[in-house]
Protein backbone atom coordinates (compact mmCIF):
# COMPACT_ATOMS: atom_id res chain seq x y z
CA UNK A 1 0.00 0.00 0.00
CA UNK A 2 1.43 3.49 -1.09
CA UNK A 3 2.36 5.57 1.55
CA UNK A 4 -0.57 8.48 2.27
CA UNK A 5 2.31 11.17 1.82
CA UNK A 6 2.95 9.86 -1.75
CA UNK A 7 -1.02 9.49 -1.96
CA UNK A 8 -1.58 13.08 -1.77
CA UNK A 9 1.51 14.42 -3.39
CA UNK A 10 -0.06 12.62 -6.34
CA UNK A 11 -3.65 12.97 -5.50
CA UNK A 12 -5.36 14.09 -8.83
CA UNK A 13 -8.61 15.23 -9.90
CA UNK A 14 -11.01 16.44 -12.73
CA UNK A 15 -11.07 20.06 -12.97
CA UNK A 16 -14.77 21.97 -14.48
CA UNK A 17 -14.08 22.21 -18.49
CA UNK A 18 -15.24 25.79 -18.44
CA UNK A 19 -11.72 26.34 -16.91
CA UNK A 20 -10.01 26.19 -19.92
CA UNK A 21 -12.38 28.26 -22.13
CA UNK A 22 -11.41 31.13 -19.11
CA UNK A 23 -7.65 30.37 -19.17
CA UNK A 24 -7.68 30.53 -23.23
CA UNK A 25 -9.64 34.15 -22.81
CA UNK A 26 -6.99 35.62 -20.41
CA UNK A 27 -4.45 34.44 -22.59
CA UNK A 28 -6.08 35.90 -25.77
CA UNK A 29 -6.32 39.47 -24.00
CA UNK A 30 -2.46 39.62 -22.44
CA UNK A 31 -2.41 42.96 -21.47
CA UNK A 32 -5.81 42.86 -19.96
CA UNK A 33 -6.35 41.63 -16.37
CA UNK A 34 -7.61 38.47 -15.88
CA UNK A 35 -10.77 37.99 -13.23
CA UNK A 36 -10.56 34.50 -10.99
CA UNK A 37 -13.77 32.89 -11.47
CA UNK A 38 -14.62 33.56 -7.82
CA UNK A 39 -14.30 37.50 -8.48
CA UNK A 40 -15.93 36.90 -11.66
CA UNK A 41 -18.84 35.04 -9.66
CA UNK A 42 -18.60 37.91 -7.25
CA UNK A 43 -18.86 40.53 -9.87
CA UNK A 44 -21.97 39.07 -11.67
CA UNK A 45 -23.55 38.50 -7.44
CA UNK A 46 -22.76 42.26 -7.34
CA UNK A 47 -24.31 42.85 -10.42
CA UNK A 48 -27.08 40.97 -9.47
CA UNK A 49 -27.92 42.66 -6.31
CA UNK A 50 -27.03 46.22 -7.99
CA UNK A 51 -29.67 45.55 -10.99
CA UNK A 52 -32.37 44.14 -8.19
CA UNK A 53 -31.53 47.03 -5.73
CA UNK A 54 -31.72 49.51 -8.66
CA UNK A 55 -35.27 47.46 -10.37
CA UNK A 56 -36.62 47.49 -6.60
CA UNK A 57 -35.57 51.66 -6.53
CA UNK A 58 -37.16 52.13 -9.68
CA UNK A 59 -40.45 50.11 -8.51
CA UNK A 60 -40.85 52.05 -5.19
CA UNK A 61 -40.27 55.48 -7.30
CA UNK A 62 -42.71 54.89 -9.94
CA UNK A 63 -45.39 53.68 -7.27
CA UNK A 64 -44.58 56.52 -5.60
CA UNK A 65 -45.38 58.71 -8.46
CA UNK A 66 -48.60 56.53 -9.01
CA UNK A 67 -49.20 56.92 -5.29
CA UNK A 68 -48.82 60.68 -5.65
CA UNK A 69 -51.02 61.39 -8.33
CA UNK A 70 -53.76 59.09 -7.13
CA UNK A 71 -53.36 61.07 -3.43
CA UNK A 72 -53.72 64.55 -5.93
CA UNK A 73 -56.79 62.90 -7.16
CA UNK A 74 -58.10 62.06 -3.90
CA UNK A 75 -56.67 65.51 -2.52
CA UNK A 76 -58.33 67.47 -5.21
CA UNK A 77 -61.88 64.94 -4.67
CA UNK A 78 -61.73 65.91 -1.46
CA UNK A 79 -61.08 69.75 -1.63
CA UNK A 80 -63.96 69.67 -4.04
CA UNK A 81 -65.74 67.82 -0.78
CA UNK A 82 -64.55 70.34 1.20
CA UNK A 83 -65.65 73.07 -1.08
CA UNK A 84 -69.17 71.30 -1.17
CA UNK A 85 -69.01 70.89 2.53
CA UNK A 86 -68.27 74.64 3.16
CA UNK A 87 -71.03 75.54 0.94
CA UNK A 88 -73.13 73.24 2.38
CA UNK A 89 -71.92 74.90 5.79
CA UNK A 90 -72.71 78.28 3.96
CA UNK A 91 -76.06 77.60 3.40
CA UNK A 92 -76.76 75.43 6.75
CA UNK A 93 -75.19 78.98 8.59
CA UNK A 94 -77.45 81.19 6.31
CA UNK A 95 -80.51 79.02 7.04
CA UNK A 96 -79.86 78.70 10.48
CA UNK A 97 -79.83 82.64 10.35
CA UNK A 98 -82.96 82.78 8.15
CA UNK A 99 -84.46 80.87 10.89
CA UNK A 100 -83.11 82.75 13.48
CA UNK A 101 -84.85 86.19 11.69
CA UNK A 102 -87.76 84.55 10.83
CA UNK A 103 -88.34 83.17 14.72
CA UNK A 104 -87.69 86.95 16.12
CA UNK A 105 -90.13 88.49 13.56
CA UNK A 106 -92.54 85.88 14.64
CA UNK A 107 -91.98 86.53 18.02
CA UNK A 108 -92.04 90.06 17.73
CA UNK A 109 -95.74 90.19 16.29
CA UNK A 110 -96.52 88.56 19.30
CA UNK A 111 -96.49 92.07 20.70
CA UNK A 112 -99.04 94.23 20.17
CA UNK A 113 -97.50 97.39 20.11
CA UNK A 114 -94.88 97.38 17.43
CA UNK A 115 -93.29 100.70 18.33
CA UNK A 116 -91.75 99.64 20.96
CA UNK A 117 -88.39 98.37 20.28
CA UNK A 118 -88.01 95.21 22.42
CA UNK A 119 -84.72 92.89 22.73
CA UNK A 120 -86.61 91.08 19.95
CA UNK A 121 -86.47 94.23 17.57
CA UNK A 122 -82.94 94.56 18.31
CA UNK A 123 -82.10 90.78 18.07
CA UNK A 124 -83.55 91.20 14.20
CA UNK A 125 -81.51 94.30 13.20
CA UNK A 126 -78.19 92.43 15.00
CA UNK A 127 -78.71 89.41 13.59
CA UNK A 128 -79.65 90.32 9.87
CA UNK A 129 -81.01 93.21 7.58
CA UNK A 130 -82.05 90.64 4.97
CA UNK A 131 -82.78 87.04 4.71
CA UNK A 132 -81.22 84.91 1.87
CA UNK A 133 -83.63 82.44 0.05
CA UNK A 134 -82.96 80.21 -3.23
CA UNK A 135 -84.21 81.72 -6.36
CA UNK A 136 -86.25 79.39 -8.69
CA UNK A 137 -83.06 78.91 -10.74
CA UNK A 138 -81.15 78.52 -7.14
CA UNK A 139 -79.53 81.00 -6.99
CA UNK A 140 -79.13 83.19 -4.07
CA UNK A 141 -81.69 86.10 -3.32
CA UNK A 142 -81.69 88.51 -0.64
CA UNK A 143 -85.06 89.51 0.61
CA UNK A 144 -86.61 91.58 3.50
CA UNK A 145 -87.23 89.89 6.47
CA UNK A 146 -91.05 91.19 6.53
CA UNK A 147 -91.80 89.92 2.73
CA UNK A 148 -89.90 86.42 3.46
CA UNK A 149 -92.53 86.04 5.72
CA UNK A 150 -95.06 86.00 2.54
CA UNK A 151 -93.00 83.46 0.58
CA UNK A 152 -94.31 79.90 0.91
CA UNK A 153 -91.67 77.21 0.27
CA UNK A 154 -92.99 74.79 -2.07
CA UNK A 155 -90.93 71.73 -1.04
CA UNK A 156 -91.85 72.64 2.55
CA UNK A 157 -88.04 72.60 3.59
CA UNK A 158 -87.52 76.07 3.07
CA UNK A 159 -87.69 77.76 5.23
CA UNK A 160 -88.45 75.28 8.03
CA UNK A 161 -92.54 74.23 7.85
CA UNK A 162 -93.85 75.24 11.17
CA UNK A 163 -92.13 78.59 11.59
CA UNK A 164 -93.65 79.47 8.25
CA UNK A 165 -96.58 77.66 8.89
CA UNK A 166 -97.10 79.13 12.02
CA UNK A 167 -96.36 82.68 10.18
CA UNK A 168 -98.93 82.16 7.64
CA UNK A 169 -101.84 81.44 10.44
CA UNK A 170 -101.14 84.25 12.35
CA UNK A 171 -101.53 86.42 9.45
CA UNK A 172 -104.82 84.99 7.87
CA UNK A 173 -106.10 85.56 11.66
CA UNK A 174 -104.93 89.27 11.09
CA UNK A 175 -106.22 89.53 7.58
CA UNK A 176 -109.75 88.40 9.01
CA UNK A 177 -109.67 90.37 11.94
CA UNK A 178 -109.37 93.67 10.40
CA UNK A 179 -111.57 96.04 9.57
CA UNK A 180 -109.88 97.23 6.48
CA UNK A 181 -109.92 94.20 4.78
CA UNK A 182 -112.43 93.46 2.28
CA UNK A 183 -115.73 91.71 3.70
CA UNK A 184 -119.10 90.82 2.05
CA UNK A 185 -120.85 93.50 3.61
CA UNK A 186 -118.18 95.84 3.04
CA UNK A 187 -118.51 95.18 -0.68
CA UNK A 188 -122.40 95.90 -0.34
CA UNK A 189 -121.32 99.41 0.99
CA UNK A 190 -119.12 100.04 -1.92
CA UNK A 191 -121.60 99.35 -4.13
CA UNK A 192 -123.77 101.52 -2.34
CA UNK A 193 -121.41 104.01 -1.95
CA UNK A 194 -120.83 104.27 -5.88
CA UNK A 195 -124.54 103.90 -6.87
CA UNK A 196 -124.97 107.49 -4.96
CA UNK A 197 -122.06 109.16 -6.58
CA UNK A 198 -123.44 108.44 -9.81
CA UNK A 199 -126.86 109.20 -8.64
CA UNK A 200 -125.25 112.60 -7.59
CA UNK A 201 -123.49 113.32 -11.00
CA UNK B 1 -4.98 17.47 -32.69
CA UNK B 2 -5.58 13.33 -31.64
CA UNK B 3 -5.01 11.58 -29.36
CA UNK B 4 -1.22 9.39 -30.87
CA UNK B 5 -0.64 12.90 -32.05
CA UNK B 6 -0.52 13.89 -28.22
CA UNK B 7 1.63 10.91 -27.39
CA UNK B 8 4.49 11.47 -29.81
CA UNK B 9 4.66 14.97 -28.68
CA UNK B 10 7.38 15.29 -26.39
CA UNK B 11 7.45 18.07 -23.62
CA UNK B 12 9.97 19.69 -24.76
CA UNK B 13 8.17 20.48 -28.19
CA UNK B 14 5.15 21.15 -26.16
CA UNK B 15 6.94 23.49 -24.17
CA UNK B 16 8.47 25.50 -27.17
CA UNK B 17 4.73 25.41 -28.78
CA UNK B 18 3.40 26.48 -25.80
CA UNK B 19 5.97 29.39 -25.78
CA UNK B 20 5.30 30.16 -29.34
CA UNK B 21 1.77 30.94 -28.42
CA UNK B 22 0.34 28.04 -30.02
CA UNK B 23 -2.83 27.34 -28.45
CA UNK B 24 -3.92 23.98 -29.15
CA UNK B 25 -0.57 23.18 -27.70
CA UNK B 26 -1.14 25.29 -24.25
CA UNK B 27 -4.62 22.91 -24.21
CA UNK B 28 -2.55 19.90 -24.40
CA UNK B 29 -0.21 21.08 -22.03
CA UNK B 30 -3.28 22.18 -19.64
CA UNK B 31 -5.17 18.70 -20.31
CA UNK B 32 -1.69 16.62 -19.41
CA UNK B 33 -0.94 18.62 -16.14
CA UNK B 34 -4.16 19.93 -14.82
CA UNK B 35 -5.68 17.08 -13.08
CA UNK B 36 -2.41 16.49 -10.90
CA UNK B 37 -2.15 20.81 -10.49
CA UNK B 38 -6.17 21.04 -9.32
CA UNK B 39 -5.30 17.76 -6.71
CA UNK B 40 -2.49 20.32 -5.65
CA UNK B 41 -4.95 23.22 -5.48
CA UNK B 42 -7.93 21.17 -3.88
CA UNK B 43 -5.73 20.43 -0.90
CA UNK B 44 -4.72 23.73 -0.52
CA UNK B 45 -7.90 25.45 -0.93
CA UNK B 46 -10.04 23.18 0.94
CA UNK B 47 -13.00 24.26 -1.42
CA UNK B 48 -13.47 23.56 -4.62
CA UNK B 49 -14.86 27.15 -5.67
CA UNK B 50 -10.92 28.76 -4.62
CA UNK B 51 -9.42 25.25 -6.18
CA UNK B 52 -10.66 26.63 -9.73
CA UNK B 53 -9.69 29.95 -8.97
CA UNK B 54 -6.17 28.71 -8.39
CA UNK B 55 -6.37 26.32 -11.69
CA UNK B 56 -6.78 28.91 -13.65
CA UNK B 57 -4.48 31.74 -12.27
CA UNK B 58 -1.65 29.26 -12.00
CA UNK B 59 -1.82 28.29 -15.40
CA UNK B 60 -2.19 31.66 -16.72
CA UNK B 61 1.23 32.49 -14.96
CA UNK B 62 2.89 28.81 -16.04
CA UNK B 63 1.89 30.05 -19.85
CA UNK B 64 3.06 33.40 -19.42
CA UNK B 65 6.11 32.56 -17.63
CA UNK B 66 7.18 29.51 -19.25
CA UNK B 67 10.44 30.97 -21.10
CA UNK B 68 11.87 31.25 -17.97
CA UNK B 69 12.04 27.42 -17.29
CA UNK B 70 15.13 25.80 -17.17
CA UNK B 71 15.21 22.38 -18.54
CA UNK B 72 17.51 21.76 -15.04
CA UNK B 73 14.42 20.15 -13.30
CA UNK B 74 11.23 18.45 -13.80
CA UNK B 75 8.85 20.77 -15.66
CA UNK B 76 6.30 19.07 -13.40
CA UNK B 77 8.44 20.08 -10.23
CA UNK B 78 8.56 23.38 -11.21
CA UNK B 79 4.79 23.81 -12.40
CA UNK B 80 3.87 22.33 -8.76
CA UNK B 81 5.83 24.79 -7.26
CA UNK B 82 4.19 28.03 -9.07
CA UNK B 83 0.91 26.41 -8.21
CA UNK B 84 2.07 26.00 -4.13
CA UNK B 85 3.23 29.66 -4.33
CA UNK B 86 0.22 30.95 -6.62
CA UNK B 87 -2.03 28.58 -3.60
CA UNK B 88 0.25 30.02 -0.59
CA UNK B 89 -0.02 33.47 -2.14
CA UNK B 90 -4.03 33.88 -2.41
CA UNK B 91 -3.79 31.88 1.37
CA UNK B 92 -1.97 35.01 2.74
CA UNK B 93 -4.60 37.04 1.62
CA UNK B 94 -7.03 35.60 3.41
CA UNK B 95 -5.04 34.44 6.29
CA UNK B 96 -2.56 36.17 8.47
CA UNK B 97 -0.17 33.94 10.73
CA UNK B 98 1.51 36.01 13.57
CA UNK B 99 4.70 34.64 14.99
CA UNK B 100 4.18 33.01 17.75
CA UNK B 101 6.30 32.72 21.39
CA UNK B 102 7.78 29.34 20.69
CA UNK B 103 6.59 26.46 23.18
CA UNK B 104 7.75 22.97 23.65
CA UNK B 105 4.93 21.01 21.60
CA UNK B 106 4.85 17.31 21.99
CA UNK B 107 6.27 16.35 19.11
CA UNK B 108 4.13 13.84 16.76
CA UNK B 109 6.30 11.16 14.88
CA UNK B 110 4.90 10.66 11.43
CA UNK B 111 4.70 7.58 12.22
CA UNK B 112 1.98 8.12 14.47
CA UNK B 113 0.04 9.75 11.51
CA UNK B 114 0.71 6.25 9.51
CA UNK B 115 -2.58 4.94 11.00
CA UNK B 116 -3.43 7.39 7.39
CA UNK B 117 -2.17 4.60 4.97
CA UNK B 118 -4.94 2.45 5.45
CA UNK B 119 -7.58 5.06 4.69
CA UNK B 120 -8.98 5.97 1.33
CA UNK B 121 -7.65 8.96 -0.43
CA UNK B 122 -10.60 10.77 -0.22
CA UNK B 123 -10.85 10.69 2.96
CA UNK B 124 -6.98 11.30 4.03
CA UNK B 125 -8.44 15.08 1.59
CA UNK B 126 -11.30 15.34 3.57
CA UNK B 127 -9.53 15.60 6.77
CA UNK B 128 -6.48 17.35 5.77
CA UNK B 129 -9.37 20.07 5.00
CA UNK B 130 -10.72 19.86 7.93
CA UNK B 131 -7.52 21.43 9.63
CA UNK B 132 -6.97 25.35 9.81
CA UNK B 133 -5.87 27.02 6.93
CA UNK B 134 -2.56 27.92 8.79
CA UNK B 135 -2.03 24.60 9.49
CA UNK B 136 -2.96 22.96 6.10
CA UNK B 137 -0.69 25.11 4.67
CA UNK B 138 2.10 24.32 6.82
CA UNK B 139 1.51 20.62 7.04
CA UNK B 140 0.68 20.20 2.99
CA UNK B 141 4.32 21.93 2.38
CA UNK B 142 6.33 20.36 5.19
CA UNK B 143 4.68 16.52 5.25
CA UNK B 144 3.26 16.37 1.55
CA UNK B 145 5.89 18.56 -0.61
CA UNK B 146 8.70 18.48 1.47
CA UNK B 147 9.72 22.04 2.00
CA UNK B 148 11.90 22.48 5.28
CA UNK B 149 11.18 24.93 8.15
CA UNK B 150 13.33 27.48 7.01
CA UNK B 151 11.75 27.34 3.32
CA UNK B 152 8.14 27.65 5.03
CA UNK B 153 9.06 30.77 7.35
CA UNK B 154 10.45 32.54 4.12
CA UNK B 155 7.01 31.89 2.20
CA UNK B 156 4.91 32.04 4.95
CA UNK B 157 6.52 34.82 6.59
CA UNK B 158 7.11 33.30 9.75
CA UNK B 159 9.34 32.37 12.08
CA UNK B 160 10.85 28.77 11.92
CA UNK B 161 9.64 28.55 15.76
CA UNK B 162 6.19 29.05 14.08
CA UNK B 163 6.42 26.82 11.26
CA UNK B 164 7.27 23.59 13.64
CA UNK B 165 4.58 24.62 16.44
CA UNK B 166 2.02 25.22 13.76
CA UNK B 167 3.09 21.83 12.13
CA UNK B 168 2.70 20.09 15.44
CA UNK B 169 -0.52 21.97 16.57
CA UNK B 170 -1.68 20.04 12.74
CA UNK B 171 -0.38 16.76 13.36
CA UNK B 172 -2.07 16.98 16.54
CA UNK B 173 -5.68 17.65 15.43
CA UNK B 174 -5.33 15.41 12.86
CA UNK B 175 -4.22 12.67 14.62
CA UNK B 176 -7.21 13.13 16.94
CA UNK B 177 -9.43 13.64 13.79
CA UNK B 178 -8.42 10.53 12.82
CA UNK B 179 -8.67 8.41 16.21
CA UNK B 180 -12.16 9.56 16.09
CA UNK B 181 -13.20 8.38 13.00
CA UNK B 182 -11.80 5.23 13.17
CA UNK B 183 -13.80 4.79 16.37
CA UNK B 184 -16.50 6.04 14.91
CA UNK B 185 -16.27 3.35 11.86
CA UNK B 186 -15.30 0.50 14.61
CA UNK B 187 -18.90 1.13 16.53
CA UNK B 188 -20.25 1.33 13.16
CA UNK B 189 -19.27 -2.01 12.61
CA UNK B 190 -20.12 -3.21 15.71
CA UNK B 191 -23.30 -2.28 15.56
CA UNK B 192 -23.96 -3.68 12.12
Amino acid sequence: MQNYKDRLYNHEATPPPEIWDTISAGLENKGGRIFPMNALRRRSKFIFYGLTAAASLLIIFISSVIFNKSGDNANSKNSQLTENNIGTQKVNDSLTQNNKTLAAIIKSSKDKNPGINNEDDNSISKVKKYITIEGPEGQPVKISPKVATLIESADNEYPPKPVWSKKIDKWKQIMLSSTISLTSTSLLDIAQLSASLDNNE
Amino acid sequence: MNEQSNHNLSESDLIKGCIAGNRQMQEILYYQFSPKMYGVCLRYSGNVEDANDLLQEGFIKIFRNLEKFRADGSFEGWMRRIFVNTSIEHFRKKVKLYNVTEVQENTIEDDELNILDSMAEKDIILLVNELSPGYKAVFNMHVIEGYSHKEIAAILGITEGTSKSQLARAKGVLKKSVEKRMNRTSGDIINT
